[in-house]
């Protein structure tokens, strides 16, 4: 592999691969990190792949049809093209054109974006991860091969990229190598959005030749409409699930609570990822212990897709995205619940408080709340009592980049933590200029073939590195818990899976958990000992 | 899809990370090799009670067991469950058990 910068003309390149990530390319850790020696991100063998495409970076989490003969390349770059011209009318673009085409013209190439992105900074700054490599790319050829005289004018325009199936294939590939976290929106002087650059990039590929990840698209979406939910769970399986969680209550904390489904007329509707339920029930349990010793009237549903509350459709395809949501407004509306409450998960977050407006219309104009902001009334103004001195470790917070930066909800989960963790220190930077854990988008729920490697190695470095820097050298050396609070079911799935292959709750007693685990481990009300800190 | 062959002949269809495609296809026999796939040399009777409670639970509720329910029920602690299995309960211990794989947000 030449280390000569790769060019964006070499993105239609007949070569094997435009970009290898070397161990040594990547910026090292801080203490006590310095010398950790990452594996190398693994080889997929021909006989794994199978004809699919992998010729952007070697590493796999799209499966990308390589065409066999001249008619399936031909009519790959076609599907593309014609596409790509959908996303640019009105009546094929009813959700992002209007951002989407200030992003392509606005740009005034000063690279700020790449400053500003994780994944090129910790990827030793490979050229193909520049946020600007592959909106450029897009933006040359919708100005060669969608302008009236490009082809004639390319040359002298700097259009000169050559549309071929290489091109096609890279560029899906390319559209999974950003996490979405749109930091690099925040940055730009010009307003100018790579995140959703990347995103309308997902979508032509699968609204338009049927190309995304199976963990978002078969197995995400597509489950979900028809089992009830993307984890697979069923009604039944979900009345086993929660007979589990209140038995599992009683357990931990002496109280007997009856988790409440499909009640009529509730104030409130709370909608959790059913993540939760498999990965992390004490969190369910925690919501379940603050509401009813808060004596809220709430309620949970039992119906398809209304006990999920995920909309992987955000990440990758507007139809998807508006099946699920209109599910979620049909049920509440069916419950006729006074408001619904949005649980520890940033894309639903942004799914159905932001995004899904233009769906929450007229008969369904449902109040939509996070959280947070529900959790902060209560704690703030005292319906539930806390003893800060039962959280007494060192705690920093995770900001999910949904609930953050893109929907600016910074200052309701600090008042939380300030209030009842007194060892809580911020991360630098945070709030809206925080780092994404490396697993958003659905990156963090990808497990196969490599890419867990670069999801760890690449995405996520940036966050381990921000963990390792948020305590102090003798709070790392001294080997106290500490607590990484990370309200988001994705972000958490990254972090347990970052702090596992970095080995971090052995070596520095790292562990992370949501933010209602923090508060019931301070009720006053609650036995003490919420909190197990064991690793799971 | 890839194919895992095993016992001189026998073959059934996996998927890339090598979770069998049909579960009703499962048997013991198949169970041991594909255990050697996750770094478990021999089926032990601890590994059993593990592999057996993940598949009942799969037949009865399609899909796997909340990890802190699998280890009430079977009274290992999730780091026991970690020395049987290597790479864990939802990827070795589902794939032994014939599980297909997790998905969601898990």
């Amino acid at each position: 592999m030449s280390k000569r910068p790769t060019k964006l003309k070499d993105i239609s390149k007949n070569t094997e691969r435009l970009h290898t990530i070397l161990s040594g390319d990547l910026p090292p850790l801080p203490y006590p990190y310095e010398d950790w020696e990452d594996k190398p991100i693994s080889e997929i063998p021909e006989s794994k792949r199978k004809g699919k495409d992998i010729s952007l970076d070697g590493v796999m989490n799209l499966s990308v049809p390589i065409p066999k003969t001249e008619g399936e390349k031909a009519e790959m770059v076609a599907k593309f093209l014609s596409g790509l011209r959908k996303l640019l009318t009105q009546e094929n673009n009813w959700t992002f054109l209007e951002p989407f085409l200030l992003s392509l013209d606005n740009c005034v190439k000063c690279n700020t974006c790449s400053e500003a992105c994780p994944i090129f900074e910790m990827s030793g700054r490979a050229e193909i991860y520049r946020p600007l490599f592959r909106s450029d790319i897009l933006r040359r050829i919708i100005k060669k091969y969608l302008s009236p005289t490009g082809k004639l004018t390319a040359k002298f325009t700097g259009a000169d990229i050559d549309l071929n199936w290489e091109t096609v294939a890279r560029l899906a590939q390319l559209s999974y190598r950003c996490t979405l976290c749109r930091r690099c929106a925040q940055a730009c002087p010009m307003g100018v959005d790579n995140g959703l650059i990347t995103r309308e990039i997902r979508k032509l590929f699968s609204q338009e030749l049927g190309i995304a990840p199976a963990e978002l698209h078969k197995e995400g979406t597509v489950k979900q409409l028809s089992t009830g939910s993307s984890t697979g769970i069923s009604p039944v399986a979900l009345m086993d699930l929660f007979e589990f969680m209140e038995e599992d209550i009683t357990d931990r904390t002496g109280m007997n609570i009856k988790i409440p489904f499909d009640k009529p007329n509730a104030d409130i509707l709370l909608l959790h990822n059913a993540g939760e339920f498999l990965s992390w029930p004490e969190n369910i349990e925690a919501f379940a212990i603050i509401f009813e010793m808060a004596g809220i009237n709430w309620t949970l549903s039992s119906e398809l897709v209304g006990y999920d509350s995920v909309n992987y459709g955000l990440f990758y395809d507007d139809i998807q995205l508006a099946r699920v949501t209109l599910k979620h407004a049909e049920i509440a509306k069916k419950l006729g619940v006074k408001k619904v409450v949005i649980g520890e998960c940033g894309h639903a977050h942004k799914a159905i408080m932001a995004i899904g407006d233009r769906i929450w219309l007229d008969g369904v104009n449902i109040p939509r709340e996070s959280c947070f902001a529900t959790l902060e009334d209560l704690i703030l103004n005292e319906r539930i009592m806390i003893d800060p001195e039962r959280n007494n470790f060192p705690v920093t917070l995770h900001d999910p980049c949904n609930i953050t930066r893109s929907m600016g909800i910074i200052q309701p989960q600090r008042n939380i933590i300030k209030k009842i963790c007194p060892q809580f220190r911020e991360m630098t930077p945070h709030g809206v200029n925080n780092y994404c854990c490396g697993g958003g988008s659905g990156f963090a729920i990808m497990q196969s073939n490599n890419f867990p490697d670069w999801r760890y190695q690449v995405s996520g470095r940036k966050k381990f590195a921000q963990l390792l820097n948020a305590f102090t050298k003798e709070e790392i050396d001294s080997k106290t818990n500490k607590y990484v609070c990370a309200p988001c079911s994705n972000c958490k799935g990254q972090i347990r899976d970052l702090l596992t292959y970095y080995d971090a709750w052995d070596k520095v007693r790292l562990l992370y958990g949501g933010l209602v685990e923090l508060i019931v481990n301070g009720m006053t009300d609650v036995r003490e000992g919420f909190l197990e800190w064991e690793f799971h | 899809m890839p194919w895992f062959e095993y016992d001189d002949g026998k073959k059934v269809e996996v998927d890339e990370d090598g979770f069998i495609q049909n579960p009703e296809e499962w048997n013991k026999e198949l169970a041991i090799e594909l255990a050697k796939t996750e770094g478990v040399e021999e089926m032990t009777e601890d590994h059993w009670k593990v592999a057996n409670y993940l598949r009942d639970y799969y037949l009865e509720f399609g899909i796997a067991p909340m990890i802190r329910k699998l280890c009430k029920q079977t009274g290992f602690t999730l780091k026991q469950i970690y020395e049987l299995y290597p790479s864990g309960p939802a990827k070795g211990g589902c794939k032994v058990a014939g599980l297909p794989k997790p998905t969601g947000c898990v």
